[in-house]
């Protein structure tokens, strides 16, 4: 009986269901609009138009712009300076997110471990991320001078008290920290590691601090020491965490523009030793005006990218299922 | 079913107010026609930031005064993004109506047809005014294909600035004890050697004979005078390998490594060093002597560039005027008188740091006593501009690398130039 009940009022329910489903979706539409138009004309659009360019011949100037199939992607693959920028860029990923993983994690160890003034640390290690890639430059540009930077200063002040206590150090020669193609992506690296530490250091924190305290407890009736302590419980239960950010720190890093940008003052620096994909990227579409061959390297930066992330949240789902 | 009803017109409201600030923002008046009232609104372009801009302005507001139908709009674009924004303008709408074009950039706008030909209007003017009026290089660098699409306003060709305190200390001088600049390069290798100094003991010279404070105008400079340049005279292929630009990088390299007369240019700004005084001589634009004027204390002067090779050459440039190909009569026609205007009183803009192209104004003696601009302007049968080719600034991602490469010792000059020339080849071979 209840069973065909259910059956004649069945048709009746979807139908209203239905409805209120046709109308929770306009009403819906329409409060997602502001976001979707914007997303659709400065994100989607713009995306799919870059790809329709990067087939073309296109220099800003020109009244014509020849359809040219995958010419342009034929010679960003054929430029050597493409591969170095490439280089380049993989390098600083190389650098970055390993050791910049680590020093957030230690950061957020350390927060969390200090009993007074938590707050307080939290702020002081996270206010670097607030402020603009481009205020971060300027103020490096001047820490990174070969002459008369403070980097250079202090580590002076070091070696020579060093030599003055009688160690056998050869004498200071200033570091050229920007100015010499083996160090620039390694001085590069150094700042923004201090730039974006913070960011991830509060999802460690986040992540330790969800951690259930049991662990912790058990663990010291055991008898284990803090090196045990975070062996086996705090980095095991971290590791959701740990991908998270190596995830969103590689992804972030393979778009490194504003340092190189910033430091080199539009260049590639010393050798080209700064020059990052995207830095290219943007010297060929708007420094040259060739869009065409520009959008074609931005198109092949969203290829390596995206197989990247491909792995990751392969990596990720195996990860969570487990 | 309510719930949702009486979320509608919420929604639609929210939705209504985007589009209508939307709608508010594209009606923003517009002066299309280019009056404002009954003046004829000219808008002028330049990059001058420096003391420059202070000069043009007054230049432009002596024209208003004395033409009150007409109402310049001046706006002063960092160079750095002042061809960015002209380059969107010209494709895109919003182009001034009067612009400064440097010449290593000229030929690129020309050969897109963002120009507007210039000589019916020069031609039409009264009183006349005919090639025999300018100096020969800028106004040939107003040329493309035949047709001249700009008037030359200035050239700045770059010179030699020395230290007269730090010449006179080094007993560099005259018979009548003045400071002697250096006219070849056995000259210039003595003085340098003399100006170069350890002063407080630390094997580091902390006062140089030279410095290289702007590499692509230096190495042009060299190059020229050793019959080179960054491609091949008929502008088809790279030529910074040839035996002649070769012979000028390295001899560019013996003034840092084999002289030593000169740091090593690596993180140290030789401009200001040479403002400084711990840099005796440089070679720079004239435009860069503003920048000496203000500096207290620095006793300077200006001659013409030493000979280092077998021929006279050195690295120059100009300032030329333009106006867009899509204007319109009535508003070329007032943005020519602006443009004559300046032509006319470009004295007042030599006073500044250029050389004016119109030779009625270098012969003038108002301009003769302007020492160092007269000095600098003795170069003008050598000067070299940038190649007049459209991919001109296009190659400069490759030769600016390039010389540095050399220059800092981080290629060979053969690795560097011959890797430069290959990739020149390769961006002139694209269509």
């Amino acid at each position: 009986m209840s069973i065909a009940i259910e059956k004649t009022q069945a048709p009746a329910r979807a139908v209203a269901r239905k409805l209120l489903r046709r109308d929770d979706g306009w009403a819906g539409l329409l409060f997602a609009l502001p976001h979707l138009i914007l997303f659709i004309v400065f994100l989607l659009g713009p995306t799919l138009y870059g790809f329709f360019i990067s087939l073309h011949q296109w220099h800003v100037l020109a009244k014509e712009h020849p359809f040219v199939g995958l010419s342009n992607y034929k010679a960003a693959l054929g430029d050597d300076i493409f591969w170095l920028a490439l280089r380049n860029t993989a390098y600083f990923v190389i650098l970055v997110v390993p050791l910049g993983n680590l020093v957030s994690l230690l950061l957020a160890l350390g927060v969390a471990g200090v009993k007074r003034f938590g707050t307080f640390y939290k702020v002081a290690f996270y206010v670097p991320v607030v402020i603009s890639i481009a205020v971060v430059s300027v103020l490096w540009q001047w820490l990174y001078n070969t002459e008369i930077g403070l980097l250079n200063l202090y580590l002076k002040t070091a070696i020579n008290g060093l030599r003055h206590m009688g160690m056998a150090l050869p004498p200071f020669q200033p570091l050229p920290w920007l100015s010499d193609p083996h160090w620039a992506m390694p001085s590069i690296a150094l700042m923004s590691i201090w730039w974006g530490a913070g960011g991830n250091m509060i999802l460690y924190l986040a992540g330790i601090n969800n951690i259930a305290p049991d662990y912790y407890e058990a663990a010291t009736i055991d008898g284990a020491n803090t090196w045990q302590r975070f062996w086996a419980i705090t980095w095991p239960l971290l590791k959701p965490t740990t991908l998270f950010c190596l995830v969103f720190s590689v992804l972030g890093a393979f778009q490194i523009f504003g340092q190189s940008y910033v430091l080199y003052g539009g260049g590639s620096g010393p050798g080209r030793a700064g020059l990052t994909l995207v830095l290219y990227m943007y010297q060929q579409g708007f420094s040259q005006y060739e869009i065409g061959y520009g959008a074609a390297i931005a198109y092949l930066l969203f290829a390596i990218v995206l197989i990247f992330t491909g792995i990751q949240f392969k990596l990720m789902q195996g990860r969570e299922e487990k | 079913m309510r719930i949702a009803n009486r979320r509608r017109p919420l929604s639609i409201l929210v939705a209504l107010c985007i589009v209508l600030t939307g709608v508010r923002c594209g009606t923003a008046p517009t002066d299309q026609d280019g009056k404002d009232g009954n003046k004829i609104v000219v808008n002028f372009w330049n990059g001058f930031t420096g003391p420059d801009g202070k000069t043009m302005a007054a230049i432009v507001k002596q024209f208003q005064t004395e033409n009150p139908d007409v109402e310049v709009k001046m706006q002063i674009i960092p160079w750095g993004t002042y061809y960015d924004k002209l380059t969107l303008s010209l494709a895109y709408g919003g182009a001034p109506d009067v612009f400064i074009m440097q010449a290593a950039r000229f030929t690129e706008y020309a050969s897109f047809n963002t120009l507007k030909p210039m000589a019916p209007l020069i031609a039409s003017a009264k009183p006349a005014l005919t090639e025999k009026d300018f100096a020969a290089v800028p106004w040939k660098a107003t040329m493309y294909h035949g047709t001249q699409y700009a008037l030359p306003l200035d050239m700045h060709p770059i010179g030699l600035y020395y230290n007269t305190k730090l010449f006179k200390e080094a007993g560099i001088v005259d018979d009548k004890g003045q400071a002697k600049p250096p006219t070849t390069l056995t000259e210039f290798l003595d003085d340098a050697k003399k100006l170069t100094k350890d002063t407080d003991g630390d094997g580091r010279p902390d006062q140089w004979g030279f410095a290289y404070t702007f590499q692509h105008t230096n190495w042009l400079t060299f190059a020229h005078q050793f019959g080179g340049d960054i491609v091949t005279p008929d502008g088809k292929a790279g030529s910074m390998s040839s035996p002649a630009c070769l012979q000028a990088t390295h001899l560019m390299c013996d003034l840092i490594y084999k002289y030593k007369i000169a740091p090593k240019p690596e993180g140290v700004d030789s401009w200001l060093a040479f403002r400084q005084g711990k840099v005796a001589m440089a070679m720079e634009g004239i435009y860069m002597l503003s920048s000496l004027q203000q500096q207290p204390g620095l006793q300077f002067a200006g001659a013409p560039v030493p000979q280092f090779g077998p021929k006279q050459g050195i690295w120059g440039g100009s300032h030329l005027l333009c106006q867009p190909a899509t204007i319109s009569p009535e508003r070329s026609q007032a943005a020519w008188r602006l443009m004559r205007y300046l032509s006319d009183h470009s004295l007042a803009w030599g006073g500044g740091g250029q050389v004016p192209a119109r030779l009625d104004v270098q012969d003038s003696p108002k301009f003769q006593e302007m020492t160092v601009q007269a000095q600098f302007a003795r170069e003008k049968g050598y000067v070299v501009y940038d190649p007049q080719i459209p991919k001109a600034n296009a190659l400069n991602q490759f030769v600016d690398p390039a010389i540095e490469a050399a220059l800092t010792q981080f290629q060979t000059p053969e690795d560097a130039m011959h890797d430069a020339d290959q990739r020149i080849d390769q961006l002139l071979k694209r269509p």
